[in-house]
């Protein structure tokens, strides 16, 4: 009993206990020394604090005693904990000063050379959606990068062209794995575009120069493209086009998704309908299958697999200047593989581990005329990088890359062949601190070995971000760059060596709501660059002896806001490059290198039909080539480039889209460039074709339905 | 009988812990919760939400004060000139701990998805595509969680409101929705009493819809 009595005395003793109050009041300064008011204040474990008024200020009674911690807390600033002892009588708490924490929201990033497209982040140029919606791409991930700054158009080309460099210096990624022949093998004029469907990226990051050192054989401009994580609903997209077909159905469940997908185009049927400037045999046409997947692993882990298996072709005449007739006949079959899987988890300790496997694997048979032409070309690329921030201000991040590169070409009925194999290592690390939110340098070290020509090499990157004000900031980025030879050549002389370029950027980035302008002034030196003899379908002992520059300015400017519910942006690129390479004896302006290019993409809303319009203008001031009959290598010039794209989006139900383009809707005659003949005619002229346009105009009209079980899927999908 | 009398006052004293959970936590969180109520401004909501975040301080195993720091985060986002995205953001931050503390919470699911919501609102044409679906799932997984939940059956027809104004589609879905949710409110209003401090928000803006409705 008396136990009961002890232990009943002692909790009633414990809730009479006369509490006594402690007056705690303080002020709160930032780093300007000025008072910073919301300061959430609080004595720790228990419910006692207040919130700092308009001055800093703030005062507050507990009824706590003894040692207690005191803790300063205010969204984006660093907490701060103090040590005090309440024993009834008033604390006056000494000035504390919070300082601000680095984040991503309001950090200085670098931004000399990069553009990028994301819904995430606040610095992007483009959005994903934009890349679908640009008339003058007609859904080419590549054709919406042909309106940004710093890139010019080659309508008989297709591919990307970076500051006055070929199409080769952009190397493309997926989820930072390396996609080898990214483009769809074409032939004779006819342009390409890029493999792989917008909709499988949720971000893309396009840089025009100075990019990071987790990116190498690429001269001018790495374009990684990020897929999309987990698929949240179950759903059947239906697509119906001028241009062929195609169905893809997606299973999603909590922790994983899986997408397959099968298309099919034939250009046949359109063509009939359609006048064509080029003399086909055979439409170009072919099928796809991809499949897609994505896992959640136990402690935050994401794996991703990406699989896909393509086959087309198409047959044309190509007519000889100087020749009557239908000319040359190329028949082309390519057969594309891409498989990738790739696995990244974010540890609590801070440590971000990437692992990822690609293998890239290309097939054509090009027959020209009677000859016939094999080449295989495949990539496989291994890659397992980490990533940590150590603080708010130091951050790393450093890789480890293996490449296995193998190249085959041979004419099938001559029984003759060459190949090579390439083992490529590297090794990269790239730093970045704050000094403080508003200023960053980031330096960069990439180290690469090759088995096949035993070259070993180094290429620093560095660069550094100002943040002037809010809205602005200026970077500023150097590096040295380096790729090997196209296969081509390298297959010819297996000892050529890595060509360099060396690039310097200044950049200005203005971001206010809706609007965003940027300007770019840039230098980039070319080093080791191959040239040949002969001419480039059939070069001959090609050496490192070539050299060159780019330099020039570009001006990008886009608003969101001004005009209601349109959205538009006009970009000037300048670019000044002459460089010896490939057939040429000097330093020559490059046919893909126009000096002034322009372009406007503007998109309109308009709610009350349900519709978004979009024209685009692309113009240039001609393609520079190299005229036979004139002494001078590459010094005429074509007319302008000129083309005005138009494209209309009605959405009458949530789950339907119907898409109308037309590209060069006012059908300009534009002229690349000219084919000459090998030798001059009896009167000692050489003659020519100009290399022009497939058709006059382009037509596209898609009808697009996506179809879910989900009863929510009728009233919402993605449009 | 010492013995037993002791058990017996222990087992007594366990039991009266257990289900009065805890006194001082239920007074705090009323008293921030009335002053919930009370927002007029910015500052009123930051002071408020500070409240509820030096009870999560506390309190590190209680999703509540989370859920209401979440809450009052994405009601100024709405309602204050402040820098809404990272308001929004700093919602999601707290719902995610609130999530790690009550994982499949009817609750917290639905306030996430109206966190979500509050991000499309500030730039639906490059948002919509990507989070819209994400807002639904979030309505719709917190529906199956709780049938009961007035909030995620409205917040869901609010979305489906706004989707059926863009289509033309009639909003007899969307109509239908928050009349079943009014019936939920009024259900749940039956069993608030003085102590209530789970979520009893949202029965305002629901009949503010259904007035659009009629």
């Amino acid at each position: 009993m008396k136990t009961l009595i002890i232990f009943i005395f002692f909790f009633l003793s414990l809730s009479t206990i006369s509490f006594s109050q402690t007056k705690i009041s303080g002020k709160v300064l930032d780093e300007k020394k000025k008072g910073l008011p919301g300061v959430n204040v609080l004595i720790k474990g228990s419910y006692d604090g207040s919130t700092s008024k308009e001055d800093g200020s703030f005062e507050f009674e507990t009824e706590v005693e003894g040692p207690q911690v005191l803790v300063f807390q205010l969204m984006g600033f660093k907490s701060i904990e103090i040590a005090i002892h309440c024993e009834g009588n008033a604390i006056q708490i000494p000035d504390q000063i919070l300082v601000e924490a680095i984040t991503e929201m309001n950090a200085v990033t670098i931004s000399a050379g990069a553009m990028e497209a994301s819904d995430e982040k606040k610095s992007v140029i483009l959005r994903p959606i934009d890349i679908v919606t640009t008339p003058s791409a007609m859904g080419d991930i590549v054709g919406a990068f042909q309106t940004l700054p710093g890139t010019s158009t080659v309508g008989n080309d297709g591919r990307l062209f970076v500051r006055g460099g070929d199409a080769s210096e952009v190397g493309i990624y997926i989820d930072g794995m390396r996609v080898g022949n990214a483009y769809g093998s074409t032939a004779g004029n006819v342009p390409t575009r890029t493999r792989f469907n917008p909709n499988l990226f949720k971000g893309t990051f396009f840089s025009t120069g100075g990019y990071s050192a987790e990116y190498g054989q690429a001269l001018s401009s790495a374009l990684a493209l990020n897929t999309k994580d987990l698929s949240i609903r179950s759903q059947g997209d239906l697509s119906i086009m001028s241009v062929g077909g195609g169905y893809a159905h997606t299973l999603s469940s909590e922790k994983q998704s899986l997408t397959f997908s099968a298309n099919y185009f034939d250009l046949k049927p359109y063509q009939s309908l359609v006048k064509q400037n080029f003399d086909w045999e055979r439409a170009p046409n072919g099928w796809d299958i991809e499949l897609s997947a994505q896992k959640k692993l136990a402690k935050g882990g994401l794996w991703k697999i990406l699989a896909r298996k393509e086959s087309g072709g198409m047959e044309i005449w190509q007519p000889e200047p100087g020749q009557e007739g239908r000319g040359q006949l190329i028949r082309l079959k390519n057969k594309y593989s891409f498989a990738q899987s790739n696995w990244k988890n974010a540890f609590e300790n801070g440590w971000i581990l990437f692992a990822g496997a690609a293998l890239s694997s290309n097939f054509d048979d090009i027959h020209i005329d009677s000859i016939r032409l094999e080449r295989k070309n495949q990539l496989a690329h291994g890659k397992f990088t980490a990533t940590k921030d150590f603080s708010d201000r130091l951050s790393m991040n450093t890789g480890l890359e293996y490449f296995n590169h193998q190249f085959d070409e041979s004419l099938v009925d001559l029984n003759f062949s060459r190949d090579y194999v390439d083992h490529q290592f590297y090794l990269f690390t790239e730093w970045d601190y704050y000094l403080n939110k508003n200023l960053v340098f980031r330096a960069g070290l990439r180290a690469g070995k090759s088995s096949l020509n035993k070259e070993q090499w180094l290429d620093p990157r560095a660069s550094l971000a100002y943040k002037i004000s809010e809205t602005s900031q200026v970077s500023f980025a150097a590096g040295s760059f380096s790729q090997m030879p196209v296969e081509n050549l390298r297959v010819l002389n297996q000892a050529l060596n890595n060509t360099e370029s060396n690039n310097l950027i200044l950049n200005y980035l203005l971001q206010r709501d809706g609007i965003i302008f940027r300007a770019e002034g840039f230098y980039k030196g070319y080093e080791n660059l191959v040239v040949f003899e002969g001419y480039p379908q059939k070069p001959q002992n090609p050496t490192n002896l070539g050299k060159g520059y780019a330099l020039g300015v570009d001006i990008f400017f886009r608003d969101r806001k001004s005009i209601k519910n349109t959205d538009y942006w006009v970009t000037y690129s300048f670019v000044d490059s002459k460089r010896q390479f490939d057939q040429y004896k000097s330093e020559v302006q490059p046919s893909f290198a126009p000096k002034h290019n322009f372009s406007l993409v503007a998109k309109h809303f308009i709610l009350d039909f349900k519709s978004q319009l979009g024209i685009s203008f692309s113009m240039n001031d001609g393609y520079p080539y190299h005229n036979p009959n004139d002494g001078e290598e590459m010094s005429s010039k074509t007319e302008s480039f000129q083309s005005l794209s138009f494209s209309w989006s009605y959405l009458p139900k949530p789950n339907l889209i119907i898409h109308f383009g037309v590209n060069n809707v006012l059908g300009r005659e534009n002229v690349f460039g000219y084919r000459f003949a090998q030798q001059a005619n009896s009167q000692g002229v050489f003659e020519s074709i100009p290399s022009g346009l497939v058709a006059p105009r382009f037509l596209f009209l898609g009808i697009f339905l996506t179809l879910s079980k989900d009863k929510n899927a009728n009233q919402l999908n993605n449009l | 009988m010492k013995k037993l009398i002791l058990t017996f006052a222990l087992s007594f004293l366990w039991i009266s812990l257990s289900v009065a959970s805890d006194p001082a936590f239920e007074k705090a969180m009323k008293k921030q919760i009335i002053a919930m109520d009370q927002i007029a401004n910015a500052e009123q909501s930051k002071e408020v939400a500070n409240g509820f975040l030096r009870i999560a301080e506390a309190k590190s195993e209680e999703w509540l004060p989370l859920y209401y720091a979440g809450l009052i985060h994405i009601e100024a986002a709405f309602r204050f000139e402040v820098n809404k995205d990272q308001y929004l953001d700093q919602a999601l931050k707290y719902i995610e701990q609130a999530e790690k503390l009550a994982p499949a919470n009817s609750e917290v699911t639905a306030l996430k998805g109206y966190a979500i919501m509050g991000k499309i609102s500030l730039d639906p044409a490059s948002r919509g595509q990507n989070l819209s679906p994400q807002a639904m799932q979030l309505f719709g997984k917190a529906i199956n969680l709780d049938r009961e939940n007035p909030r995620a059956l409205y917040l869901m027809a609010q979305m489906e409101y706004g989707m059926a104004q863009f289509f033309g589609s009639g909003t007899d879905k969307a109509c239908g929705m928050v009349r079943l949710s009014l019936e939920l409110f009024e259900k749940e209003e039956s069993i608030i009493t003085e102590d209530y401090i789970l979520p009893k928000w949202g029965k305002r803006s629901a009949q503010q819809m259904m007035n659009n409705c009629n």
